[in-house]
This record gives structure tokens, sequence and C-alpha cells, in this order.
């Protein structure tokens, strides 16, 4: 992740927290969504010797597919204690994705969770191109 | 809409409802099949997902829905009050190491875990017994259960229909506080505004209260998160006869399949939370006494009640004069029934049901009690809190270069949190006036004010 710019930025909502995620192509914006997660969740993670997972997730739509994609990564640290350090989504269409995950233990020595949340909602969900690219908002239950 | 909106406000509170998006909301649930009277708004209404927070929707049983955005992920969030015998002077000095001592007790903030591990056949006895549970295991006494929203175990309850994430979420998380707006807060009653129903709450003026807000944890996150996807895939593939405004009101007709299911397991994280909060209380008690050094028949620590604020309801209400069974949705609402409703204990049926109000960290929180305007107006509904009206990024923004918990502890507040960040959105300014919340709702006679707390230590995630 060195060099990883800051792929998301912050929109208004009043009681829960409202990102737009942006990217090159459709791998890139499943990818900076996965990791805007953890950063908004954990903020910097320390680099650790991190263990490979595959995982695939099944949508009805791209909207679908990112809130369940979303959710997938939650439930890995909420359920499994894991925290995803790096993604490479190896394939992807509007129904469907396959990733390789990069995860370490959640260590409360080492990692600090400073934004608690719940789950990745469908209220306004949006994921679509762009001029240049792929753009998603979505808004997270906190 | 298939019925009109109706929101409980005042001039300023309505100003600042129109900045977002909420009333949309109350418009979008207005257009939900089966719903009866008006989609409702309490006056600490804000824009949520789905549902608006603050709202309040009930449905006819043979051609409405129910909806798991109608209750929220986090099944039966409600609060908790207890009393004690002690005053505000007399645990003055002591109130920096109380503090601490329920920080260090208390499981807060994401990823703490309980002390308690439940085996998976006692994770679905919990489910089904909810603060019955906690009790049998030595987690406060029996007459607590009469003193919590149907006793603290919600019928229906059945644990085959959860998924194994929920087993999975739910295993390490009984008798955790969690992040967020969630906190335990020390209490001293600084106002009494009816002194007989404060008589009858064994409320003084001067007295310590400990109030408890938290919920199902992870257990419940993922029940919603489970049945949305499915009720969502079933709105997807055309199987609901409307088309969704939004959707995150996805939702399954009343009478399927669906519904039944999930509504057996929003049952089971609504009793793993009145679990949760009887094992807090628990702890809370047992803090005390370690740290003051005093007996049980000094502290006098007694559960007033227990409310919850995020639920859907089969109830009997008033629907064009007649008494029906409707689907109550309650998602950032507490139920306030009034005196003589037959669903009270014996002890709350001449006063109403305590209705508690949690404010945040630096201002009062209300004990109300349920009038009978509530019956009459909001499906025997009320307010649950302030209401946000900065987000939280507003908040952090303007609390930067401010030391929150230092500014606290001047007006003698003693907080611990996790993280500062928590503090900074949750900063007093980033909510409504509490005070104009319950005069509203007194004022639409849905509760009338018992009592005020002002906050005196708090912990949070």
């Amino acid at each position: 992740m060195a060099g990883r710019r800051k792929c998301f930025t912050f929109l208004d909502h009043t009681a829960d927290l409202r990102i737009r995620i942006t990217g090159p192509t459709l791998e890139d914006l499943f990818r900076n969504a996965g990791l805007s997660l953890m950063e908004i969740m954990l903020g910097k993670r320390p680099r650790l010797k991190t263990s490979p997972q595959h995982l695939s997730v099944s949508g009805d739509d791209l909207p679908d597919l990112m809130v369940r994609w979303l959710g997938e990564i939650l439930y890995l640290l909420d359920g499994e204690n894991k925290v995803v350090m790096d993604i490479e989504i190896n394939a992807i269409s509007e129904m469907h994705l396959d990733a390789a995950l990069h995860t370490v233990p959640l260590d409360p020595r080492t990692h600090q969770v400073i934004t608690e949340i719940k789950a990745a909602t469908y209220h306004q969900i949006q994921v679509a191109p762009t001029g240049n690219g792929w753009q998603a908002t979505v808004i997270f239950d906190i | 809409m298939r019925v009109p909106g109706l929101v409980f406000a005042n001039d300023e509170l309505i100003r600042s409802i129109r900045q977002d998006q909420s009333l949309q909301q109350v418009a979008n649930v207005a257009t939900l099949p089966g719903i009866v009277g008006y989609s409702l708004a309490m006056p600490d209404i804000h824009w949520g997902y789905g549902f608006p927070i603050g709202g309040v929707a009930a449905f006819e049983l043979d051609k409405g829905i129910v909806s798991p955005g109608g209750v929220g992920y986090d099944i039966n969030c409600g609060c908790r009050l207890m009393t004690t015998r002690l005053r505000a002077d007399e645990i003055h000095r002591e109130m920096k190491e109380l503090v601490l001592a329920l920080f260090r007790n208390i499981p807060t903030g994401v990823g703490s875990r309980s002390p308690i591990r439940l085996s998976r056949s006692e994770q679905e006895r919990v489910a089904v017994m909810g603060a019955e549970w906690a009790v049998k295991r030595g987690f406060g006494m029996p007459r607590d259960l009469e003193r919590i929203e149907d006793h603290g175990a919600m019928e229906g309850a059945d644990p085959s229909v959860l998924s194994e994430r929920a087993i999975q979420r739910g295993r390490g998380q009984l008798g955790t506080l969690g992040s967020g707006n969630h906190f335990l807060e020390i209490q001293a009653v600084d106002a009494i505004y009816d002194p007989e129903k404060a008589r009858q709450f064994h409320l003084f003026e001067g007295q310590v209260t400990v109030f408890i807000h938290t919920g199902s944890r992870g257990f419940g996150h993922q029940i919603c998160d489970d049945f949305l996807k499915e009720m969502g895939r079933s709105a997807f593939k055309g199987e609901l006869p409307f088309e969704l405004p939004d959707r995150q009101l996805a939702c399954a007709p009343l009478s399927s399949d669906l519904a039944r299911r999930y509504l057996a397991a929003m049952a089971c994280a609504g009793n793993y939370a009145w679990a949760n909060r009887q094992i807090l209380m628990h702890w809370t008690m047992e803090t005390f006494l370690k740290t003051l050094s005093i007996t049980p028949e000094e502290l006098g620590m007694n559960l007033l009640y227990d409310v919850c604020h995020n639920i859907a309801k089969k109830e009997m209400h008033q629907v064009s004069g007649e008494e029906t069974m409707v689907c109550v949705h309650r998602k950032g609402a507490t139920r306030a029934f009034p005196p003589g409703h037959p669903l009270l204990p014996e002890i709350y049926q001449t006063t109403g049901q305590p209705v508690l109000i949690p404010g945040d960290m630096g201002t009062h929180s209300y004990v109300l009690a349920g009038a009978a305007g509530s019956m009459e107006r909001s499906f025997g509904s009320s307010c649950h809190g302030a209401g946000r009206v900065l987000s939280r990024t507003q908040a952090v923004k303007k609390a930067k270069g401010r030391a929150i918990n230092r500014e606290l502890e001047d007006k003698g507040i003693i907080v611990h949190s996790r993280g500062k960040h928590t503090l900074k959105e949750e900063m007093p300014e980033a909510y409504k006036d509490i005070s104009q919340v319950v005069d509203v709702v007194e004022a639409a006679k849905l509760a009338v004010k018992v009592a005020r707390m002002r906050p005196l230590g708090v912990i949070k995630g």
C-alpha cells in the first residue's frame, strides 16, 4: 500500500457517514472502496505479515455488488477479527467479483478502531462510470 | 403517498429538520403498502437511511409489510436507567476514580471483547430468554424483569432462522458497550417536574442515577444485514407488487414466510440486547460497590426501567375507530404507553411507562412518563433523544484544536473514551437542544416530563 493516495472523500450526512470513492477502473473502484472502509475504521494500520484469502461476491447489479462486497470486509473484521491490508480484484462483472485479500489478525495492541461502522447501506447508493473512470457514493451506518 | 406525513416539532426544530433529507424519508415511508394513519416523525427526527431516525409507522397485518430498515441495524438499541440511594455531593470526590473504574470494567469500543464467551447453545438461550438468561446467571435480580419493556424477552424469537454469521458476531459481544453514540453515564437528578410520578419512580433531586445506552451489537447488525439483502433480492426480482422508493426500504409482506423469519430473528437480537444491558448494569453495580467501598444497601441501585428505541412490534391500536393489531415500526422512537395500559406492569399502571430520553455527554437526559395522547396520535410512541444537527464530519471540523474532554471537565463532567475522535463526533454542539425536543413531546401530550438529570461522568467507546 506504499504511496497509495487517499481515494475517498467525506460527503455531508447528518447522522451517518457518506463517502464518495473514485477509481480509474471498476477493479480500482472496488479495491479503493474496500481499503477506504478499513482506513475509516482503523486509520493507519501497521504493516505486518499478511495472510492471503480468496473472496467471491455476487450481487444483483453493481450497487448491490458494492454493498455486499463492503459487507464481506466488515464481517471479516467484526466476525472473524481480520483486518484487510490489501486487495487485488482478479475478476469483476456487474454481478460478480473475485478478489484476493491480504489480512492480519485484529490486535487491540496494534489496531485502534476509530470509527465503528455497523453496515454499508443501500440508501442512495450509486456506482457509475464518470468521464475518466468510476465513482461510487455509499452511506455507512455508524 | 398512501397516508399523510405528520412531524411533531416546533418552529425552530422544523427549520433544522428542513435542512436535511429526513422529510423526504417520511414521504417515502408513506408509500409503503398497508401503512395506516400517518407516516410519523418525532421531534428528534433526522436523516437516516430508509426510514428517518425518529420515524414511526404502523402497518396492517394482512396488507402491510415489515421492513428491517424501519428497525435499523442496531436492533433494540435502547436505554436503561438505574436509581441509587446516593446523593451526587456524597461521591463528588470519588467521581474520577469511579469513571475510570467503570471504563476498566465495562468493555467499550469496537473489537473490545467480553469476558463472557457463549457456546452456541447458550447463545441460543440468550436469544430466546433475553434478560432472564442474565438474571439466571447472577446478573441482577428477578425483580428487574418487570422493569424491562416486554419483561426483557420478546415472544417469537427463533434461533433456527439465524445465519452462522449472526451467531459468530454475537458470540463474543454480549456484555460490551460498543462505540459511536453508545455510552454509560453517571448522572445527578437536577430537576423534578412531576413530584408524584417522581416519587413513584423513586427519583429525588440530587440523586445519583446511571444511564446505559447500547444495543444488540454485531449480532443485531448482522441480522438486519442478512434480511435486508434477502428482501432486497426479492424486490429486485419484482416479487413485490409495488416499487420501492429507496432500496434501503426493502421489505416483505407481513403475511409472508420471509417476514415471519425476520421478526423471529429480530426478536432474538432484541432479547440479546436486553441481556446485554442487564449484564452491564450488574458490572456497573459491582464497580460502584468496590470503588466506593459501600454495601449494596447503602448503594441501593435499582432498575427504574429499560426501553428499546429500534424495534418492530405487533400491538393493538385504534385504526379508523377500531381496535386493530398492527405492526408498529419504531426507528429512533421510544414506546410511551399511558397509565392503565394492559402491557404495563402493576408498578407503572398509575404512572404510565417510564420513557428514557438520553442527552449527549454534555447535556441533560430526561425521564418522561407515557401519556394518553401517545395512543391517540403516535401509536404509543415518543422521541428517543436529542437528534443530531451536525454531521460527524462537521462536528470533527468544529472541534478541531479543541480538547473536548477538558471542556467537559470544566463543566464538571468526567469523560473517558477509547479515542478522541468519538468525543469530537459526539460533542454537545452536534445535537439539537434536547429540552426543545421533550417540550414538544409534552406539548403534544405523548408523554409528560418527570425529571431531568445532568451528566457527572461518562464512558464511551
